[in-house]
This record gives structure tokens, C-alpha cells and sequence, in this order.
């Protein structure tokens, strides 16, 4: 059983599922569903669109570079079955699975960083810049007055 | 007020879907980058006359895949929006599925599995290679063991 990989947004593509596409040159391209179809057929490019792994991979969205990619490969070459290695194969890959979760959160956690802080330095100064919108005659006469009052004082000083 | 009906918006749209068809589905970029290599270009651009084609198939725009009735629309065709984005696309290497592969960090490994090196020191196909000359050296010894036993028989 081999699974492949979508050919626009890289997912996997299980035994029975998705649709495969045979170019007239002869050349395959497989697809998960039919939104990844309609897509290609569209002549989108997967590297333009934001949903697919090509696009979040190439505008760092996502972690690269990890060593437990290095676990799964397209292997070549056949390896005779093993009770054994089947068990030790399996455990690992839920370890495996186990330990890129963690990274990946991580991974986010640090992309997210600062952002809180970035977004209100940016509220702080639209409120600055469009402060006369919204406050009443009243209330801007009153921050005038106030401000020439501090300044009144500074001057005093 | 009456609410007027839109005649073609998006499942309406037949147009839209015949030109998706697969059917006549146009050239790829891929397939346009392979035409564009010397040999092939000039093998497009000196074809015998077509009947079947716009032009009798003479006046060729490489890059668009597109046949152009005569010299004039092919010129003007070059000056085009189209043609000139054609070219800007053509300027990067043409997605693959191996970058498909890549994105989701799934690289082949066809190495000899006799060699450490292809294997990869973390692979599990390297843990039982390990784990399978244990177990030789282990009969190994066993055998060893035995084998004066049966001497002193």
C-alpha cells in the first residue's frame, strides 16, 4: 500500500480516495478531493495560494527544517517483513508523531510572539490619530484646556 | 422593488466550466518550459503548414502555447498584458509534485540498505541492521560454545 501525496495542497491521498489526472503527455498528478481538482484545473499555482502546505511551507508558517522529518521516506527498497520491526516500527511512529506535535506548538508559539504588544501600539495610535471623530465638543474642550493647563504649570516650574 | 435574477454567477457560469473542461485543457507550464529549450523551440516554430490550425499553424506564440492567425496578431499579441505575465511566470522553475513532497518534509530514500550512510543513522531500518548483526554475533558465540562440547565428545 503505498500513499501518496496531494499534488496541490500535500496532503494524503489514502487507497480509494481522490481523484487521479492523466495529462496527455502521460503524466499523473493525484489530487485529495475535487476542491484540489477544480483548483488545478483552474491553473492556479499551489505555491500562490494560501491554504496549500507549499505556500505556508515557503512563507514560514510552518517548521522546515526538524529531524523527525527524517522518519518518513518514499523507501525503494523492499524490506522483508519482521514481526519484530513491524512493533518496534509502530511505536515509533506514534513517539514520532508525538514529538512534532510539541515542536510544532512550539514553532507557533514563537511566530506568535510580540503580537499582542504589535497590535496594541497600532490601536493605541488610531485612537490618537481619530481621537477628534469620536469625542464631543465638550470632552475636546476639556482635553484642550487640560493640556494648556499642564503646560501653564510646566511653565510655572 | 423587484430582485433581478443574475444570469451568470458561479454554478451558472457555463462558460467558466467549459474552459476548465480537462478536455481542452491548454499547455502547462512545465510542458511550456520543455518547449522552450533550444531544440525543441525551433522545432515548434518551423512546422509544416496545418490545415487545422489558425494560420495553417504559422504563426506560433511558444510561451502561450497559442496560434496566432497571421504576423500582425502575433505581434500584437507580443505587446499584450497576457503575454508579458506568460513570460514573468516562466521566469521560475515550474511546480512539481516532488515540491508537493517537500513542503510536507517527504524526501526518497533509495540507498542500499548494506550502506550506513544511505541508511541514515536514525532511520529504524538502520536499528534493525543493528539489531540483526547482534543476533548473528549471538549464534555466533552459541555455536562457538558448542562447538568444543563436541570436541571433548
Amino acid at each position: 500500500m503505498r500513499l501518496e501525496k496531494c499534488y496541490f495542497c500535500s496532503s494524503t491521498v489514502y487507497p480509494g480516495h481522490g481523484t487521479m489526472f492523466v495529462r496527455n503527455d502521460g503524466k499523473a498528478f493525484r489530487f485529495c478531493r475535487s476542491k484540489c481538482h477544480k483548483n488545478f484545473k483552474m491553473k492556479r499555482n499551489p505555491r500562490k495560494v494560501r491554504w496549500t502546505k507549499a505556500f505556508r511551507k515557503a512563507a514560514g508558517k510552518e517548521m522546515t527544517i526538524d529531524s523527525t522529518f527524517e522518519f518518513e521516506k518514499r523507501r525503494n527498497i523492499p524490506v522483508r517483513y519482521d514481526r519484530n520491526l513491524m512493533g518496534t516500527t509502530i511505536k515509533a511512529m506514534k513517539r514520532v508523531q508525538e514529538i512534532r506535535a510539541r515542536r510544532e506548538r512550539a514553532f507557533f508559539k514563537q511566530r506568535m510572539a510580540g503580537n499582542k504588544e504589535r497590535e496594541k501600539a497600532l490601536d493605541v495610535r488610531e485612537i490618537q490619530k481619530g481621537i477628534h471623530l469620536v469625542a464631543t465638543p465638550a470632552v475636546a474642550t476639556k482635553e484642550i484646556q487640560k493640556a494648556a493647563e499642564s503646560s501653564k504649570q510646566m511653565d510655572l516650574d | 422593488m423587484v430582485r433581478i435574477r443574475r444570469k451568470r454567477m458561479h454554478c451558472n457560469n457555463k462558460e467558466l466550466h467549459h474552459k476548465y473542461k480537462t478536455k481542452r485543457r491548454t499547455k502547462d507550464l512545465d510542458q511550456i518550459q520543455e518547449d522552450l529549450l533550444p531544440g525543441n523551440r525551433e522545432r515548434l516554430l518551423t512546422r509544416p503548414a496545418d490545415e487545422d490550425l489558425p494560420g495553417l499553424g504559422q504563426h506560433y506564440c511558444v510561451e502561450c502555447a497559442k496560434h496566432h492567425t497571421d504576423e500582425e496578431a502575433l505581434a500584437r499579441h507580443r505587446h499584450g498584458r497576457e503575454h508579458k505575465r506568460r513570460l514573468r511566470d516562466l521566469k521560475v522553475p515550474a511546480y512539481t509534485q516532488k515540491e508537493a513532497e517537500a513542503a510536507v518534509g517527504l524526501t526518497t530514500d533509495s540507498g542500499r540498505p548494506s550502506t550506513q550512510a544511505a541508511v541514515g543513522a536514525h532511520s529504524l531500518l538502520a536499528l534493525k541492521l543493528k539489531n540483526d548483526a547482534a543476533a548473528a554475533a549471538a549464534a555466533a558465540s552459541a555455536a562457538a560454545q558448542r562447538a568444543p562440547a563436541m570436541d571433548i565428545e
